[in-house]
């Protein structure tokens, strides 16, 4: 018998579990090359200063991604039908970033929820928000 | 009655929150909030009707608009026609004379916002630029701010003999009412009452940020 959370354990207003992904120097360069997305401003805190960066910055992309596998990890078995993300402000490489969730709405015909999502960069700006509609198997 | 006074929908560019969720949001999870004013930015969104959320919810709905000033962003409430007439509200440098005089003119309210934060806030351009007259109001709290910025904009406004205000600037629904205003013994049922509120200048911000809250 699975424990995944299934839609009706879920309510408008519950959180995710707070998370602090890797986003290490060594982390970043394994996504970057995997995804080939390996941009000096990503990988190269000297090259990314000399683009007016305080220092490297985590892509874009491995920011959604690591949004997304938050919110496998708090409902596994679920599917994100969408995930909108707006990126507002630079997180940096090396640094200690807090991911968060939270259920803003439900939808019991279409077993869908909504949640919001938000990265802070360590010293508590908003790095990036965003919304997920996500669908729970039957 | 308690209002946050700077939110963000989807109508916004960089807003993700619908209206109708930060309605359940705040029922929800019990905030103290009697309502919420939509302050979109470099717009008025004169179109949406949200009588039948605040019937639905008993929650109060205003709109009003958040304008880029060459001194930073600036809320602006009650916004009407002749003031739409006088500014570009898209303009990402309007001039912040025009503004505070244009919206006085035309019986509205102009209060910089996030006044603490660096590029978009009033008193990083102050640092640069000096002293606007004709500025009384500011938002000392903001929901988005990192830690600092809302003690520098408090003491500055303290310094300033400026009155201070508090909004979550939320942009995603479960940020809204991080800070908000209190408006004692006041009874606001329209952006006609907030603009005499406001003017009036009894009112205080409030922090509801939780403990546990970065920002």
């Amino acid at each position: 018998m699975s424990d995944a959370l299934s839609f009706e354990d879920i309510e408008l207003g519950d959180e995710l579990a707070v998370v602090h992904p890797d986003v290490s120097m060594a982390n970043v360069k394994k996504f970057c090359g995997a995804a080939k997305h390996s941009f000096e401003r990503f990988i190269d805190h000297d090259a990314a200063r000399a683009e007016g960066f305080p220092g490297a910055i985590v892509p874009g992309i491995m920011s959604q991604g690591l949004l997304a596998s938050m919110i496998h990890r708090w409902a596994p078995g679920c599917t994100i039908k969408s995930i909108d993300t707006v990126f507002r402000g630079s997180l940096l490489v090396d640094s200690q970033i807090t991911m968060t969730g939270a259920v803003t709405d439900t939808d019991e015909s279409e077993r869908r929820i909504e949640l919001d999502l938000t990265i802070l960069a360590e010293d508590g700006r908003t790095g990036v928000i965003g919304t997920a509609t996500v669908e729970f198997p039957v | 009655m308690l209002l946050d006074l700077h939110t963000h929908s989807v109508k916004s560019d960089d807003g993700r929150a619908k209206v109708e969720n930060y309605c359940k949001w705040i029922r929800k999870k019990e905030l103290p909030l009697d309502g919420f004013v939509l302050t979109e930015h470099r717009q008025f969104d004169a179109s949406s009707d949200y009588r039948h959320l605040e019937d639905e919810y008993d929650l109060l709905i205003l709109k009003a608009s958040e304008v880029e000033t060459d001194f930073g962003h600036v809320l602006v409430f009650g916004v009407n026609d002749d003031l739409l007439a006088a500014l570009d509200f898209s303009d990402i440098r309007l001039p912040i004379d025009a503004v505070l005089s244009e919206a006085e003119r035309c019986g509205a309210f102009a209060a910089p916002c996030h006044p603490g934060r660096k590029r978009v806030g009033l008193f990083s351009h102050y640092e640069e630029q000096g002293i606007v007259d004709g500025v009384h109001t500011v938002e000392v709290l903001n929901g988005g701010s990192i830690p600092g910025e809302d003690e520098w904009s408090l003491q500055r406004a303290e310094d300033l003999g400026y009155r201070g205000f508090g909004g979550s600037d939320s942009h995603v629904v479960s940020r809204i009412g991080l800070c908000a205003t209190e408006f004692p013994n006041e009874v606001i049922t329209s952006v006609d009452d907030l603009v005499d509120a406001l003017t009036i200048g009894n009112f205080q911000p409030i922090s509801l940020r939780p403990e546990t809250e970065i920002n």
